[in-house]
């Protein structure tokens, strides 16, 4: 009888709350190597007068421009603590732009636009090494 | 004696108002009721907690920092996780964490989450009956 009630009331859906394990390993040369990506396939883009490959390069070049969003993403949400907002305190507003600007990059084929997202990867990678860097988020290679 | 009359009548229309209100949401948050695995929200939430989900919550105000939130899984979307908002990002989207204290000194996140991915506030727990009250 009250496992039948029970049962009634029980929920139908699970929520999970998980521990999220973190790996520990980050590098804003992830953003960085989408980004030139982003950044050359323009070029190919203006350089080109075939139409395929230039709906090609459009579509890969969002595609990139996506990846290069994500890893900014996860500089800004997993690595940066609150101590190294300190530091920097623009550390939210560079994140913030340089995540808006790989948006703006998915859209254009503005080849300005793509270096400036470059640029501001540039200014996360400088407050990354300042606050550790390669020596406490990378594994070294073996010998 | 009119303005008692109309002063009572209004009072009357509030209350009734009011309760339909209440009861409204105690209908729609029952439908969206959800059952807690995993030890990331502790000590809020314990696994084997029932709880009542607010579905319209969003619909109704933006989600403010400090609230417990039901949301897809932004790395799974067909995993549903309860997290608390941690900060909003300004551009619709909010970052979510656990309570665990092993998890506030890893400051880890799920990472950002959309709005249009935030299913409901759970605000009370039904079960287990020693826990049974309010949820925030």
């Amino acid at each position: 009888m009250l496992s039948r009630a029970l049962r009634a009331l029980a929920p139908r859906t699970t929520v999970h709350a998980h521990c999220d394990i973190p790996c520990g390993v980050y590098d804003p040369a992830q953003a960085r190597i989408e980004a030139e990506s982003c950044y050359k396939i323009i070029q190919k883009y203006q350089d080109s007068k075939d139409e395929l490959f230039r709906a090609r390069c459009i579509h890969v070049k969002e595609e990139r421009a996506e990846l290069t969003k994500h890893h900014i993403d996860v500089m800004w949400h997993d690595y940066f603590k609150p101590e190294h907002v300190e530091k920097f305190p623009d550390l939210h507003e560079v994140c913030w732009k340089a995540s808006k600007q790989a948006s703006q990059v998915k859209r254009t084929v503005d080849i300005e636009e793509a270096q400036k997202l470059l640029d501001m990867i540039d200014k996360i990678d400088m407050m990354w090494r300042e606050t550790g860097g390669p020596a406490s988020t990378r594994m070294q290679a073996s010998a | 004696m009119l303005r008692r009359l109309v002063g009572m009548f209004g009072a009357a229309l509030f209350l009734a108002l009011g309760s339909a209100a209440i009861i409204g949401r105690l209908g729609r948050s029952w439908e969206s009721r959800v059952a807690v695995e995993g030890h990331s929200m502790e000590p809020t939430l314990f696994p084997g907690d029932w709880l009542l989900v607010d579905p319209d919550a969003y619909a109704r105000h933006t989600p403010r920092v400090g609230e417990l939130v039901v949301a897809r899984d932004p790395r799974d979307v067909t995993r549903v996780i309860v997290k608390r908002v941690i900060a909003l990002l300004g551009d619709d989207r909010v970052t979510l964490a656990g309570d665990h204290p092993a998890h506030a000194a890893d400051a880890v996140t799920v990472g950002a989450v959309a709005r249009e991915g935030l299913l409901g506030r759970p605000w009370f727990r039904y079960w287990p009956d020693g826990r049974i009250g309010p949820v925030r």
